[in-house]
């Protein structure tokens, strides 16, 4: 319809309620790894933001591959 | 077509009165208490004891079992500190120890030797402690009664919180405080390490003769307070650049007792302090009974704010105090499975038990606590023959050695405190993070550190 070009239309995917709450304790975790990362280098402790950051991106690749699958079911 | 509403006079009067008023009001009536100092800032309570997270909890009893009729006054001559090693070990033997240690620190010097090197030494000589030691304090400040006023008299909670207040001010990071009784008393040195007895007697005064110093009966309380190291330098131990960290605690300390001696003066109250290097009473064991932190397999007292990189101090005044009570933060738990300053020891200086035991390892030990008893003839024996420094390896490592930066090391630290079944793979994961490794010393000479190289706003828990 012509009134639909004035609105974004956003769809919100039917999770299960699992689901929501393994994405929240993704969502913290992701935060919690990231700040560490950071502040372990305001801390000078290089060994430790490097474990830190491989965690914060091996949980974010692993985020991106559960979104991508899931998209394509 | 609408027209715009335009402001008449009246309206414009009307608000801009209102404006002013506002604003004189503001200046006349005080703010919110509530809202005008910032949470963070404010005392948490009546005694000025700093917040701290709700997993270090106040208890009754500290987190190590005490047989007060087995504990005795000790003689601090026999430490190992001074001439206490040649005690133990003969005159010989340190005569030997230290013609090694002064041939070491030449050749370390000539080649150069990264921790040692000749601007490493000229900087652990600077900071060798040169304060104003005095047990009865150096006497200059006003009495209220040569200001013709009468002393200060306040609360219990005011006097803590004032001295809190002022001590920080001065320097200290953590102040505790606790009343001598019959058990705490025997806490105070029987003698001083330059020989002195330490005597109560019922006197007004304090003095100070040949041969004793003199703590009148009403002098009562103790102060206890820790001086922060920095951890970030300690962390190239054994080397002079970590020594020297430990000697600029020491001067700190001298002057926060000076200070706060002059300041018990001028309330009009005595402050009894240390009359040398480590005097007047048992630092840690005080530090355990006025709340400061928990007792350690490395036989020292670890903070919940600053782990082991502290050193502890204390003074007897006749101003009572709000006391203060042990602490269970389960650091003592946790060196039951911890031992990874007792690894890292190069002597083998530490305990290696999984329980502290009653059992003593020397003369240097004082009985009727359970403990961690180390060897403090081998540690000095290393200090001397090897380090050339007063090493500090076995604080570098300890896990609780954090700058807490890092919201996961709180969570950590509470998950000890309240879970002691993870400390095994807690202390598994401080290795796996490098924690506690040697840091390059060449490397402290380049480092944008903050003064004193501590971070004199760091807590164990942000709000």
């Amino acid at each position: 319809m012509d009134k639909d070009k004035d609105f974004h239309i956003f769809k919100i995917v039917r999770k299960s309620w699992f689901e929501w709450i393994l994405t929240a304790f993704w969502l913290v975790a992701e935060i919690m790894f990231l700040q560490a990362a950071i502040a372990s280098r305001l801390e000078l402790e290089p060994r430790a933001a490097m474990v830190y950051w491989l965690a914060f991106i091996v949980l974010l690749l692993s985020g991106l591959v559960y979104w991508i699958v899931r998209r394509n079911r | 077509m609408d027209k715009k509403k335009k402001l008449n006079r009246r309206e414009f009067l009307k608000i801009a009165s209102l404006a002013v008023s506002s604003i004189a009001a503001g200046k006349f009536i005080p703010l919110n208490e509530e809202h005008s100092v910032p949470k963070k800032r404010k005392m948490v309570d009546a005694a000025g004891r700093p917040k701290r997270p709700w997993w270090v909890r106040r208890v009754d009893e500290p987190t190590l079992e005490i047989n007060w009729d087995n504990v005795h006054r000790f003689d601090a001559r026999k430490t190992v500190r001074g001439s206490g090693f040649v005690r133990y070990a003969g005159q010989d033997e340190y005569d030997r120890l230290q013609r090694i240690s002064a041939a070491k620190e030449t050749e370390r010097i000539r080649n150069n030797q990264p921790g040692y090197t000749l601007k490493d030494w000229a900087l652990g000589a600077a900071q060798r402690d040169t304060g104003r030691h005095s047990y009865l304090g150096s006497q200059q400040a006003q009495t209220p009664d040569e200001r013709g006023v009468k002393k200060w008299i306040g609360k219990p909670e005011e006097a803590a919180r004032i001295l809190r207040v002022a001590m920080r001010h001065f320097g200290a990071a953590t102040i505790g405080f606790l009343e001598l009784n019959e058990r705490t008393r025997k806490l105070i040195y029987s003698h001083d390490p330059d020989g002195k007895q330490l005597i109560f007697e019922n006197v007004e005064q304090a003095y100070e003769t040949d041969t004793k110093r003199v703590i009148p009966e009403a002098a009562r309380w103790v102060i206890v307070y820790t001086v922060q190291m920095s951890a970030e330098t300690l962390k190239r131990a054994p080397t002079v650049i970590a020594e020297q960290t430990t000697e600029l605690a020491y001067s700190r300390a001298s002057v926060i007792q000076d200070k706060t001696q002059a300041f018990l003066r001028g309330l009009g109250y005595q402050g009894l302090g240390e009359a040398t290097t480590n005097a007047l009473g048992i630092s840690p064991a005080l530090a355990v009974m006025a709340g400061l932190g928990e007792l350690s397999r490395q036989n020292r007292l670890i903070t919940p704010e600053y782990g082991p990189m502290v050193r502890v101090f204390k003074m007897v005044t006749d101003l009572p105090f709000a006391t203060d009570q042990p602490i269970d933060a389960g650091i003592m738990e946790f060196c039951k499975t911890c031992k990874k300053c007792a690894e890292a020891c190069p002597a083998s200086a530490l305990s290696f038990n999984d329980e502290p035991t009653w059992e003593t390892q020397g003369g240097w030990n004082n009985s009727g606590h359970k403990a961690y008893f180390e060897n403090s003839i081998k540690c000095k024996t290393y200090m001397l023959e090897m380090a050339g420094t007063n090493c500090g390896i076995c604080f570098s490592v300890c896990p609780f050695a954090k700058k807490n930066k890092t919201w996961i090391s709180q969570w950590v630290k509470a998950g000890i405190s309240v879970t002691p079944v993870f400390d095994s793979l807690l202390r598994s994961m401080d290795d796996a993070f490098s924690y506690g490794a040697q840091k390059d010393p060449e490397e402290w000479w380049w480092l944008d550190l903050p003064e004193y190289g501590i971070d004199t706003e760091q807590t164990v828990q942000d709000d």
